[in-house]
């Protein structure tokens, strides 16, 4: 019986928009360009702030050296989908000094790392944006990891889960640095996600200075859900609330601040300190409805071979998403 | 000696003629007023071991910062056996400058020769001048005996000395 052949498929329509990318390097212009190129979006490229301005509009993505992004005061506010900064220069990390500047000034996407990460990085970001869909640590890990779930049903269980999660990494092989970086970044991002997420009808973060050792049962809208998973590459944390009340604009700024002062309020350094103990922070926020923390840990390389300082980046979108 | 809890940090205290001196072990975190111990202390110098801190997080080290601020008013304040994570979040505060003497602490370290990875005790003492210098020392392997090195930027645990 002969085999029936079925019509291959069409080039697929490039999704709305287009990237541009601003670099000054010829070799790192076509470097970057291979990689934006593999989302089927026109990409157009700048080799300095004319050019890039010139080029970007509403619904350009633009993927922008750190020097050049640090030329224009304000550039990352301009209308435009979004504004990325990437390494200045070859295989050199971003400087942590440069990174705090960027997030000081209110960049959304900050990636500190250069190649072989940024690929990953740059990729999996360009992507979520296009796409708009943004929740899910599936994005960061290969294929064939398997996710591990908790999910809190009272926030005493806020210490079992770290305690688990903490095992359970060090379980499959990650060394103890490892396993005591999860356990402060999940504390933290769970302390957030009970305690500072939830709002009155006045938008008053009524938990904020809850006893933290009071039971509360967690239904609805109070659930908060644990996930992580490893593929050798990275270790990826998850937490999810169901409020989505974190301010976007806000957080980016706090974590530059956060690094060198001691918290007045229990939000104050939570987020500081977790975006310190890993190497990619992501905030994938649907207003109202979610927020997600992402947080990444490289288990490739040593810390001295990465950047000082962790990449950030924040999606929010109007899309509903649970993966 | 005397022995408590506080949170869930326990807590034990020995006096001698030559001041007082408290080990911590635990978790530094939201459930305990750390500032309490201040009252079980007499007033005067005093040395903190904390080998046996395996967890911070940021109320912890409010409450932390808040305890070293409070015995520095007291007298000198020596930090013996600090816990690595206690080391890094104190690199990252600038109101951690000078609130105490670090004798020795605890960083994590990697050996190139066997691939292990762990923590190890650094004597702040014996090796001042380099780590002044944000130069790490290189300590024989725990389970090899090769020269490990610090497993991270040095500015990660020896900012605290310059």
């Amino acid at each position: 019986m002969e085999p029936s052949l079925l019509p291959l498929p069409g080039p697929l329509p490039g999704p709305p928009g287009k990237l541009v990318v601003a670099h000054p390097e010829r070799k790192v212009q076509r470097a970057l360009h291979r990689l934006v190129s593999a989302t089927s979006c026109p990409v157009q490229i700048a080799t300095n702030s004319d050019e890039l301005l010139a080029a970007v509009d509403r619904d350009t993505i633009a993927v922008v050296d750190t020097a050049i992004a640090r030329s224009i005061p304000g550039m990352c506010r301009k209308p435009a989908r979004a504004w990325i900064a990437v390494p200045g220069e070859g295989l050199t990390p971003t400087e942590g000094s440069v990174v705090d500047a960027l997030l000081a000034a209110g960049w959304w996407h900050v990636i500190a790392h250069p190649m072989p990460i940024l690929a990953e990085e740059l990729l999996v970001t360009v992507q979520k944006l296009l796409r708009n869909d943004v929740f899910g640590i599936e994005k960061y890990i290969a294929w064939g990891a398997e996710v591990r779930t908790y999910t809190l049903g009272d926030a005493r269980e806020r210490d079992d889960a770290v305690a688990t999660i903490a095992k359970d990494v060090i379980g499959v092989g990650l060394p103890d640095r490892i396993g005591s970086l999860v356990s402060v970044i999940a504390d933290e991002l769970i302390a957030n996600a009970l305690y500072i997420a939830p709002v009155d009808d006045q938008k008053r973060r009524f938990r904020a200075h809850e006893v933290r050792e009071r039971g509360r049962m967690l239904h609805g809208r109070d659930v908060v859900t644990v996930r992580w998973a490893t593929d050798a590459r990275y270790l990826a944390l998850e937490v999810r609330d169901r409020w989505g009340t974190l301010e976007p604009s806000l957080v980016a700024a706090s974590l530059a601040s956060g690094k060198a002062s001691l918290p007045s309020a229990e939000s104050g350094m939570g987020l500081a300190l977790a975006y310190a103990c890993c190497n990619q922070l992501v905030v994938d926020l649907q207003p109202n409805v979610m927020t997600e923390m992402v947080a990444l840990l490289d288990v490739r390389y040593k810390p001295i071979e990465l950047g000082r300082s962790a990449s950030f980046h924040t999606f929010v979108t109007a899309k509903l998403g649970e993966s | 000696m005397t022995a408590f809890r506080i949170g869930r940090v326990d807590v034990r205290v020995d006096v001698d003629p030559s001041g007082a001196r408290a080990v911590l072990a635990g978790r530094l975190d939201d459930t305990g007023p750390l500032g309490e111990l201040v009252a079980q202390l007499p007033p005067g110098d005093v040395t903190i071991d904390t080998s046996g801190i395996l967890f911070v997080n940021s109320i912890g080290m409010r409450e932390w910062v808040r305890l070293l601020r409070a015995l520095r008013d007291r007298g000198q304040v020596t930090l013996e056996g600090l816990a690595d994570v206690l080391m890094v979040h104190m690199n990252v505060l600038a109101e951690c400058r000078g609130l105490a003497r670090i004798s020795s602490f605890h960083a994590s370290y990697v050996c190139q020769a066997c691939g292990y990875e762990g923590p190890m005790v650094i004597d702040a003492v014996a090796h001042e001048a380099e780590l002044r210098e944000l130069r790490p020392p290189k300590l024989p392997c725990s389970e090899c005996g090769a020269p490990a090195e610090l497993a991270d930027f040095p500015e990660r645990y020896l900012s605290i000395f310059r």
